[in-house]
């Protein structure tokens, strides 16, 4: 292997003391509490010996709902990792004005390159896929996913990838290149360390993860849906996950082997994208965007399915024009694939093609412009109830029409010639994410929450949390777009320009007040956490629900529903409500059947333990290391192809006493609507 | 699982489950589909070296055995078909294959006119000799 240069030939490849930031107090320091709090809760894990429960309710589970969660878990951690990313940013540019600021440029480059990574592959995924998981075999009205042990396969992985990632802040470094490593500069010659080996193989590991949970959810929702549930009778978050994992499935591919081709310029000495050698920088440019642009419906696309379902149910009126909305995400899902040049316009393409992708870029926009008024018309005439969920609802269609109306200025190829890597992008793209995405994950969080764990979360810190961020995005945001307007480019360590200083100032703060709005979302789940009793749900349906997932009980048991549920127009369960209130259901029992569910299995843990191992030597070059992991890792999958018991049955007469009490709850909440 | 296989009422099974067939039948489906591939693969090194044929209409021949062979492997292999419990397999393919398209033909597109605001090279080179 030609590419390891000092250190050839020792057991530990490229790996040597140096590699530890001795002399970098920062990382360090925020390694060492980490890794001491991490060892705490390893150290009460065992003391008080929950091993075997984690071990075997959570680890090797293969319930799509506990992998739901472990997924959001990830996301909500990897968040705070990126968001103090972000914090020191905004601080190092409102003090780099005319000085160094306090972070030196390469510890500064790999800050930016670590947050966009973070943020989108390991906040923004993860908490997509994990609600899609939760929620959407519930709302099909089916047991668990098509591919049980694969999900967990797919989570581990993701995991994976966020441990690299974050590795790389102790051992070593992170790619200073920026969240898309262009080369030449991601390339050997000018990032000779192990930065952009940390990013590429993490990414080539949680990409394999993600593929498999596209896959998985794809053939969930067109191969499990229960007795009568149509394609148009599904409810729309359902039809967001079929578009987004159809986008994943097809657009994942081109960043593996655009990524595997940048591995082997590296590693293997091929020019790909090198300046010399036949090697075309712009080659990659253009793959990474043919994968880049549709990741960004990828993410979007589930949030407007969140947002279709809580906007519908808080207004307590069906989707306003559902079969537009259908053609509206499927359309998306297809133009998604034809405006990725939009992101180089600047890099010497003609007219002609310019023209034909600034087009295509406002053409999507219109889409999204019908889903936008389908939320707004099912509200129109509604009797709207302000809850948490419902706010982040709100508070994204103002945001995200703003960020959307940028969206559409930068898609005009002249106006983007001006504007193009400047702070007013960072402000669009930060509108649209955080506006879209994360206001949609926090809505989902919150809408869903008490299906996942059987009590509501406090209100009051919720909304709290609300107005602190969604004021806190604007002071952040807004300064940036000026700034933009002003000529300030991205990604600057600091600056001579007297213009900028303030409003670097004002985002700053605009940072602190987001900050207070993480700290509330933190505090509304100790203070729910605590007050559990008090908020308990045990209808299994708190918010007057509409689809499946509140047919059943909160939590669900393991087997999601004892029967599969009759479906038989859109809004299935609210038809059940209305049609159980008029017949005062019949009290006579049902005759309960053995169910069969796939068996835990240490598979996906197991795979990504050795992925792990695999990933690390791949990157610090220790081959016999590489090898090993590999070996490992191709062995539990043959293990796990050949095992010979793959079911358990959960009995009838446990079935039948889980599911009376659900009965029961519910025949009270329909008595007493009925009463009122 | 098995139990959810087919409760949507379509009749719309999974590639490899749909084979209702004795042995016997399948295996001829196979050789058919073998014999056919290997003759597509044949006739395509036989094109190509051959002075037979109009030398220009080699590389569309070529093209044409290539689409032939995919067809082949599709049918005989994948068990692609027109009927009605293959919608999903067919959707799939013609999403795949309009996404392939759009990415290839887009990339051909665009990398070809990727130097159009570059001043011409031998230009390029006078101005800094």
């Amino acid at each position: 292997m030609p590419a390891g240069r000092t250190v050839e030939g020792t057991m530990l490849g490229k790996l040597d003391w140096s590699a530890i930031p001795f002399e970098q107090p920062i990382p360090l320091i925020a390694g060492g509490v980490v890794l001491v709090g991490i060892l705490a809760v390893l150290i009460w894990v065992v003391v008080k010996g929950h091993l075997p429960y984690l071990w075997h309710e959570w680890i090797t589970s293969v319930d799509h709902k506990r992998i739901g969660v472990m997924y959001i878990l990830l996301a909500s951690v990897m968040l705070l990792r990126g968001g103090s990313d972000a914090i020191m940013m905004r601080i190092q540019q409102a003090i780099a004005y005319q000085s160094q600021g306090y972070l030196p440029p390469e510890h500064y480059n790999q800050i930016f390159s670590a947050h966009g990574t973070i943020m989108i592959f390991f906040v923004a995924m993860p908490f997509v896929i994990g609600l899609m998981n939760l929620i959407v075999p519930l709302q099909l009205g089916v047991r668990d996913v098509a591919f049980p042990t694969l999900n967990s396969v797919g989570f581990w992985l993701t995991a994976t990838g966020a441990l690299l990632v974050n590795l790389s802040l102790v051992i070593g470094e992170f790619a200073r290149t920026g969240w898309l490593a262009f080369p030449p500069l991601s390339e050997l010659s000018y990032s000779p360390g192990v930065g952009v080996d940390y990013y590429a193989w993490s990414l080539q590991i949680s990409g394999v993860g993600t593929l498999v949970a596209g896959v998985n959810l794809v053939t969930t929702v067109l191969k499990l849906r229960t007795k009568g549930m149509n394609y148009l009778r599904m409810p729309m978050f359902c039809w967001t996950t079929l578009a987004s994992n159809l986008l994943i499935v097809a657009a994942f591919p081109i960043l593996t082997a655009t990524l595997a081709m940048l591995l082997l310029d590296r590693y293997l000495g091929f020019h790909f994208f090198t300046n010399e050698a036949g090697g075309n920088v712009m080659m990659f440019m253009n793959l990474i965007w043919a994968w880049g642009h549709p990741e960004v419906y990828i993410l979007v696309l589930p949030a407007f399915g969140i947002f279709s379902e809580v906007v519908s149910t808080f207004s307590g009126k069906a989707l306003f024009g559902y079969r537009s909305m259908v053609l509206a995400t499927m359309a998306i899902c297809v133009i998604a694939f034809m405006v990725w040049l939009h992101h180089f316009f600047t890099m010497g393409a003609g007219p002609d093609v310019n023209a034909i992708f600034g087009i295509a870029s406002m053409i999507i926009a219109v889409p999204t412009g019908v889903k936008i008024y389908n939320w707004l018309f099912t509200m129109y005439g509604g009797r709207i109830r302000f809850t948490t969920p419902m706010l982040w609802a709100v508070g994204f269609m103002v945001t995200f029409i703003i960020g959307g109306l940028t969206g559409v200025l930068v898609a005009v190829p002249p106006a983007d010639f001006m504007l193009h890597n400047s702070m007013f992008l960072v402000a669009h793209f930060h509108n649209v994410i955080i506006g879209g995405v994360l206001f949609g994950a926090f809505a989902g969080f919150e809408y869903w929450f008490p299906k996942a764990f059987g009590f509501r979360l406090d209100e009051r810190w919720g909304k709290l949390a609300f107005w602190f961020t969604f004021t806190g995005f604007y002071v952040t945001f807004v300064p940036l777009y000026v700034a933009g307007m002003l000529g300030m480019t991205r990604r600057l360590q600091h600056y001579d320009v007297a213009e900028w200083r303030p409003w670097m100032i004002v985002a700053a703060i605009g940072m602190a007040v987001l900050s207070i709005g993480v700290i509330c979302q933190i505090m509304q789940l100790v203070v729910s956490i605590r007050n559990r009793e008090a908020l308990r749900d045990r209808t299994g349906d708190p918010w007057d629900g509409r689809s499946l997932e509140w047919a059943t009980s909160s939590p669900p048991p393991v087997f999601n529903f004892a029967f599969h549920p009759d479906v038989r127009g859109e809004d299935a369960y609210w038809d059940m409500k209305l049609s159980a209130q008029q017949q005062s259901l019949d009290h006579e029992e049902p005759e309960y059947h053995d169910i069969e569910m796939p068996r835990n299995s240490p598979t996906g843990f197991v795979c990504a333990f050795f992925a792990t191992i695999m990933g690390f030597a791949l990157i610090w070059h220790i081959w016999w290391m590489v090898i090993l992991g590999g070996i490992g890792a191709f062995a539990t999958f043959v293990v796990f192809a050949w095992r010979d018991h793959d079911e358990y049955v959960i009995p009838a007469a446990e079935v039948a006493a889980i599911d009376r009490v659900n009965l029961e709850e519910r025949r009270n909440l329909v008595s007493m609507a009925g009463a009122i | 699982m098995s139990d959810q296989t087919h409760m949507n009422g379509e009749h719309d099974i999974a590639p490899g489950d749909e084979e209702q067939h004795s042995v016997g039948e399948r295996i001829v489906g196979y050789v058919v589909g073998l014999g056919l591939a290997l003759l597509l693969t044949a006739t395509s090194f036989f094109i190509a070296g051959t002075d037979l044929v109009w030398q220009p209409s080699i590389p569309v021949a070529l093209i044409v055995l290539a689409i032939a062979q995919m067809g082949v492997h599709l049918v005989f292999f994948l068990h692609i078909t027109t009927g009605p419990d293959n919608t999903n397999n067919v959707l799939a393919l013609a999403f795949g294959l309009l996404v392939v398209f759009l990415v290839v033909g887009g990339t051909v597109w665009i990398m070809g006119h990727l130097n159009q605001n570059m001043p011409p090279m031998d230009q390029f080179i006078r101005m800094h000799s």
